[in-house]
């Protein structure tokens, strides 16, 4: 039997049609953006109208072809140089959809189709507001669009055929086989193009001359879906490297995890200040200028992702496609800006700061911090290049740097997160800013003397520790506080409608109406205690965690803190494609059996690459982490042992964010734009 | 959160903490725990040797060596260094770091030790001297210059528009969408800049919300919903803002809700 098969030619098959469709999808994107753009100048609503067709249908064609390369992998066609590359007969059909974005060329397509949906959404629920500026974001959208379709047709086309058919393919890449695989890397790239929706709302209107307040409302509700997907991304890559990588971290500024932190910074900066101008009208420029410095931050997140000259752990290896995407950096930075300083006269926003302690100067620091932050992130990773060119010889720039600098940095916008939500909008004065946070600093207080108390004596750690109960003691002042309004508010009866019974509500129920009443608020403080969540496991594994490698023979112990592990034996167990070494350990805590564990770690041949899977106890205190680093040939392994305070909120934060994210955006009963409906007297008879 | 049987525990704290003239005794009563407190820590610190625990020197030498690893680059592997790289060359360099240690070498001294082998690349942060310094310096001057500028214009922002405080919460947005405040200054805010028609029998309502019991008012989707429902949604006495806001008498009235 021979190893490969020859190829069947002129048949036409799945493949063909993927690529047909790639190619026709990449026409009416193009098609669409000119079509949309021209029809705009020359005031022609059918071929605008047309261009808007052409633009839904890209989702359909899209979709053909993704479908195309999904049936590709599950019937293992090998004859697609693609599915060979990243797929083999002993790949379970599940990871299909790890599969389709394991390589360059079908996450371009996964890319592309999730940019082709989003823009479909966001232009059929465009408010009535931007509809004279939406032609020109379709065409920006479009534009962008036709950037990722021509780069994954001309040169990274998923559906390129070999010459021949191999009998099995490479296999999909370890690393990959993992959970959170399938949510973390679609989660970041659906991120990261997904900022392209609230930027071309505002170059929409800049291009539109509607440089008022239009655009605020769809910039808003997008840049927080981007925002959100950005941050689960980045949860999901940080418990994955948690679990997987074996080393028992879970981040380390990576370039490329940087490349994504960045654009989640500028973009967390955002959807602060465009709550200014859509309370007051204020920070146009700003909120304009923000959006493009995300957009560019994205642009170059995928410029690194793809061939990047950083290495990385996440390099798609060495690819081609560098310099185009380097060259759609440079346009995608600069034109959004020309065209900013071009419409530059028209942005002067009427309204100026009433004071400096006001929501609006806060949230203006905290914009600040995070660019800050976003700052000295891009200087890291863009700084072995320069010194490169500077001095002949490469600089590393890696985790010490940035937790040096980035670090109080980040300890400044906790505290910011603390002070600004309290403040009031327009002008506050000293004595009621005291008042609003006389409790929260108290409970700060007192946070750290307790820590002083039990012998905490790290003055980092204290700081944080202290931040977060200052700004965990605001959100909850105000969540009772509110509910306690509520409730008392509801036994008075409401005085607009004196003929209603007072029925007295219950503190929860308060406490949900509360939440309901004004979810964007209330949803976003859930927010802000899912990042103090966050906090609370940086902090707890940077200054609290402790490590240790040892080499164990089977019956042998070893002890960190209070807990002691015996290693029991390795078994061996061959896979298709792996051998696992799974490890029994037995862990004891003070002298006490908790639980037996497998830690294992396997051996994939073919990629001549090991993986490792650590086996984690995991509680709201603290994680016991034990990972196989090496297996020795005697039997012997080296573990890794660690014991990780406080990690658990860190990925319980993950839900929770999800769920102040929804609530921050549900819909409100009406979205109409002020427009005085019929019942207007009546109301005002009330 | 108390759930059941509400009144009750709120009222033993609320008295206490001034559900009448809050003014003075939530202060008051928050400077006596703060000088408390401040007691407190004063006598911790100055116990704090005692509770510090003790550690093994080696397990002292073991962090520092952890905190060296994490110092150094693995040299075949991109972007991790040897306490997380599982290769066998930063297995060996970590048994480098802990002997060199156990020698009494400094980090300083042993850092160098692999500089001198690897190149500079080796060290997972730039140097902090010579051409390098650049590294370090220019992000903490940037960010200080950023806001350095930053305090700059919020202060000509803030200077530069004496508005005076409005006593209507709703002419906020109005004045806002008004092309013609920027140039108008002062007249801008009590002026009343009212663009559109239609909104009057809205701004009514809100103005007399306002005057009846000062709530968030939304900015946006003022507009349909039954009235009832709408002002007993929006004019929500519930809103903590508005909690903090009754007492506040002087100034302008905080507008501390979201719309």
């Amino acid at each position: 039997m021979p190893k490969d098969l020859p190829r069947t030619e002129g048949k036409p098959d799945v493949g063909d049609l993927g690529a047909i469709s790639l190619w026709l999808a990449l026409a009416l994107a193009a098609y669409s953006t000119v079509g949309s753009m021209a029809g705009k100048l020359r005031g022609s609503v059918a071929l605008v109208d047309s261009a808007q067709a052409a633009m839904y249908a890209t989702v359909v064609v899209l979709f053909v072809s993704t479908m195309s390369l999904v049936v590709s992998f599950i019937g293992r066609d090998f004859e697609i140089a693609y599915v060979a590359r990243h797929s083999d007969l002993a790949m379970p059909d599940r990871f299909t959809w790890v599969a389709f974005y394991a390589g360059n060329e079908g996450s371009l397509l996964y890319i592309a189709m999730v940019l082709s949906v989003m823009a479909a959404i966001a232009v059929w629920r465009a408010p009535e507001r931007v509809r004279d500026a939406l032609p020109y974001t379709t065409g920006v959208l479009m534009l962008v669009l036709t950037f990722f379709l021509a780069v994954t047709a001309v040169m990274a086309n998923p559906f390129d055929k070999l010459p021949f058919v191999p009998q099995d393919g490479e296999g999909i890449n370890p690393l990959l086989t993992h959970f959170g695989m399938f949510f973390h890397p679609p989660a970041l790239m659906a991120g990261l193009v997904g900022i392209s929706i609230p930027f071309a709302f505002a170059l929409g209107s800049l291009l539109a001359r509607k440089t008022g307040d239009e655009w605020v409302d769809p910039g808003r509700v997008w840049g927080i879906i981007t925002w959100a997907l950005l941050a689960g991304g980045l949860l999901l890559g940080s418990w994955w490297a948690y679990t997987i990588l074996g080393w028992g971290g879970y981040w380390f500024w990576d370039p490329v995890e940087n490349a994504a932190f960045m654009p989640w910074l500028a973009l967390t900066a955002f959807i602060h200040s465009i709550m200014v101008q859509k309370r007051r009208g204020m920070f146009r420029m700003w909120n304009i200028a923000l959006v493009n410095v995300a957009f560019g931050l994205a642009l170059y997140g995928m410029f690194m992702n793809r061939g990047g000259s950083v290495p990385s752990v996440h390099s798609f290896g060495a690819s081609t496609l560098g310099w185009v995407f380097l060259l759609f950096l440079a346009v995608g930075v600069i034109v959004p800006f020309v065209i900013f300083f071009w419409r530059y006269p028209l942005l002067k926003s009427a309204q100026n700061l009433d004071s400096m302690l006001s929501r609006e100067a806060a949230f203006l620091v905290n914009n600040l911090l995070l660019l800050a932050i976003a700052f000295v992130t891009l200087w890291g990773t863009v700084y072995p290049l320069l010194s490169r060119l500077i001095s002949d010889e490469e600089i590393t720039v890696a985790r010490p740097f940035y937790d040096q600098v980035n670090g109080p940095l980040m300890l400044g916008l906790v505290f910011l997160m603390g002070v600004g939500p309290m403040l009031p909008w327009r002008r506050a004065n000293w004595a009621s800013v005291r008042r609003a946070l006389a409790i929260p600093a108290g409970v700060a207080l007192l946070a750290v003397v307790v820590l002083l108390a039990v012998g905490l004596r790290k003055e980092y750690a204290l700081a944080a520790f202290g931040l977060a109960a200052f700004v965990a003691a605001g959100i909850l002042m105000e969540w009772f506080r509110g509910a306690r309004a509520r409730h008392r508010s509801s036994r008075l009866g409401d005085p607009l409608q004196p003929g209603r019974a007072p029925k007295g509500e219950n503190y929860a129920v308060a406490f949900l109406h509360l939440i309901w009443a004004n979810r964007p608020r209330y949803g976003g403080y859930i927010v802000h205690l899912s990042v103090l969540m966050v906090a609370l496991g940086i902090v707890g594994t940077s200054f609290f965690n402790s490590q240790k490698d040892v080499v164990l023979s089977p019956g042998e112990t070893a002890s960190i803190e209070n807990y002691e592990i015996k290693y029991l034996g390795t078994t061996q167990v061959p896979f298709g494609n792996r051998v696992e070494f799974i490890s029994s350990v037995e862990v004891y805590r003070d002298g006490e059996l908790l639980d037996t564990i497998s830690p294992n770690r396997a051996f994939y041949p073919s990629f001549n690459m090991a993986s490792t899977r650590a086996a984690i106890r995991s509680t709201p205190v603290e994680d016991f982490y034990v990972v196989p680093s090496e297996n020795l040939p005697d039997g012997d392994v080296g573990f890794r042992i660690l014991v990780n305070p406080l990690i658990w909120w860190m990925w319980v934060a993950g839900p929770v964010m999800v769920l102040g994210t929804i609530i921050a955006l549900w819909p409100e009963p009406s979205r109409v734009p002020v427009r005085a409906p019929a019942r207007a007297p009546a109301a005002a008879a009330t | 959160m108390p759930s059941t049987s509400p009144p009750c525990p709120s009222k033993l704290f609320l008295n206490k903490h001034g559900a009448h003239s809050r003014h003075t005794e939530v202060s008051g009563i928050t400077g006596n725990v703060c000088v408390w407190l401040l007691g407190a820590l004063f006598l911790i610190v100055l116990s704090a040797p005692a509770v510090v625990a003790a550690q093994s020197p080696s397990q002292a030498l073991e962090e520092e060596a952890q905190g060296i690893d994490r110092m150094i680059m693995c040299p075949v592997c991109p972007a991790e260094t040897i306490d997380q790289a599982q290769v066998e060359i930063s297995f060996q360099m970590r048994a480098v770091v802990r002997e060199m240690l156990a020698e009494g070498k400094t980090r300083e001294e042993i850092l160098n030790y692999f500089v001198d082998r690897y190149g500079p690349d080796i060290l997972a942060a730039p140097p902090k001297s010579g051409v390098n310094l650049l590294a370090w310096i220019l992000p903490i001057v940037g960010v200080a210059a950023g806001l350095g500028g930053g305090f700059l214009v919020i202060r000509a922002m803030t200077g530069r528009g004496t508005v005076a405080p409005s006593s209507r919460v709703g002419s906020v947005r109005r004045d806002s969408v008004e092309p013609t405040a920027e140039t108008a200054g002062v007249a801008a805010a009590s002026a009343t800049p009212m663009d559109d028609p239609e909104l009057a029998p809205y701004l009514e309502i809100a103005d007399r919300l306002l005057s009846s019991r000062r709530g968030m008012l939304p900015a946006v989707g003022w507009s349909e919903g039954s009235p009832g429902e709408r002002s007993a949604d929006s004019g929500d006495p519930s809103h903590p803002g508005s909690d903090l806001d009754l007492r506040d008498a002087e100034g302008p009235p905080p507008d501390r809700g979201e719309a």
